[in-house]
């Protein structure tokens, strides 16, 4: 399979009092959408800022599209011209409208496209009413409309890379199946279009993820396509008798009387021969919180 | 195309199979492109890694060519091509017969009887 990336980030190092982001390599394939997953204050946040050109106290090389340094990034508009980013925080003032939200967007960037945002408006439901409600102000929006606000502004735009820090969070179940079609939809709207976001939801973005990046205390500790993390590791289920033996050759286990049933490196499935055990296909969920818990202080 | 999330088949393994009956059946014209993968995984509602998975598969298959920049398209429709991919199955299938009648002591001359019977049976 050949592809190029939409970032690739080297060394990249944040120090904090107690907490130390390291990340030798970090690469987001171009085309493909990338989920960072972790534990709270894995360091999630802090690397999806970095790579996103929001936090810039940090030590390290950054290419952009191939061909754009960090320093590209910040002098020539054409790095962030092709960049969305949508954020936990407040990223509007809570005092502004929605129209000035619109017309924020329309003057800071070129790209933006007036007639997409209000279709993309329409589409999620930002009003209430049904009608375009220019006049009311972000501190009045709920968490999950703020979050529909701030992708209603960032997908009217014709940008190469969307990074989202923890899109999924703030929505309800219907509005997340949306926000797997749009993302699907930003996908194949054209060449290498990338998208790359946090999410504690992996359940609800399985089915809208290629490539995972699993972060544990400051460190990348897994990651790559999916179906070939599917392929690494391998669900395995077995009875109580063959528990402590199994044990030994498990990547992760969990065990009650009635049985095991763990994670397993596929390389080590020869090592379970004479057991009597039952293998499924490990989702996305079951691998990230194998390799998770392996990593994590969390007993 | 039905996809299941539950059966326990992976998904595109369901993928690979229903464009390898398809393209078998004759219904992509040789060098006619499959659907890409982005849109195949917008409209099955799936990742974009598993249809690639997916198309992949019928490549390493012979089934399918892939076209840097462009895509993946059938070339299935060469009609000898198509009777060698039918014969390779039906060599298969018998293949698996053979040893499981091996397996459950059945003579040669009993599995022809069997395969005769079939065939008679098919016929009405």
């Amino acid at each position: 399979m050949q592809y190029t990336n939409a970032i690739e980030g080297k060394n990249i190092v944040k120090k904090y009092k107690s907490f130390t982001l390291d990340v030798p390599e970090v690469k987001i394939p171009a085309g493909f959408a990338t989920a960072l997953i972790g534990e709270n204050g894995a360091g999630k946040t802090t690397l999806l800022n970095i790579l996103a050109g929001i936090r810039l106290d940090y030590k390290g090389e950054l290419e952009y599209f191939g061909e754009y340094k960090d320093a590209d990034r910040d002098n020539n508009p054409v790095v962030k011209e092709n960049m969305g980013y949508t954020g936990t925080d407040n990223y509007f003032l809570p005092h502004w409208t929605v129209e000035q939200v619109k017309n924020l967007s329309k003057l800071l960037f070129d790209n933006f496209d007036e007639k997409k945002f209000m279709d993309i408006y329409d589409e999620l439901a930002i009003s209430s009413n049904g009608s375009y409600d220019g006049k009311k102000k972000v501190s009045e929006l709920s968490d999950g409309t703020k979050t529909k606000l701030a992708l209603a502004s960032v997908l009217s735009r014709d940008t190469k890379l969307l990074i989202m820090d923890e899109p999924a969070s703030p929505l309800d179940p219907l509005m997340r199946d949306k926000l797997c079609e749009l993302i699907r939809n930003y996908l194949s709207s054209g060449e290498n279009k990338s998208v790359f976001f946090s999410t504690h939801n992996i359940s609800d973005m399985e089915t809208v993820t290629d490539y995972a990046i699993i972060m544990e205390h400051g460190k990348i500790v897994e990651e790559g396509f999916v179906e070939d993390l599917k392929e690494k590791y391998i669900l395995v289920k077995g009875e109580a008798s063959d528990a402590k033996a199994a044990k030994e050759v498990l990547f992760t286990m969990t065990e009650s009387k009635y049985g095991f049933e763990g994670i397993c490196l596929s390389k080590d499935l020869d090592k379970l021969a004479g057991m009597d055990v039952v293998t499924e296909t490990a989702s996305l969920f079951q691998i990230s919180v194998a390799v998770m818990k392996k990593n994590s202080r969390v007993k | 195309m039905k996809i299941s999330q539950t059966s326990g088949v992976p998904i595109y393994q369901q993928i690979a199979d229903a464009f390898r009956a398809d393209i078998l059946a004759g219904k992509f014209k040789d060098g006619e492109y499959l659907p890409s993968i982005r849109e195949l995984a917008r409209d099955l509602k799936i990742s974009v890694i598993t249809t690639m998975k997916a198309y992949e598969q019928l490549e390493a298959e012979g089934l399918v060519t892939a076209v840097q920049g462009k895509g993946f398209y059938a070339n299935a429709q060469d009609s000898e091509l198509l009777k060698e991919q039918h014969l390779r199955k039906v060599e298969e299938s018998l293949q698996s017969a053979i040893f499981s009648a091996d397996l459950a002591g059945i003579t040669d001359k009993e599995l022809i009887g069997m395969l005769e019977a079939l065939l008679r049976v098919k016929d009405l």
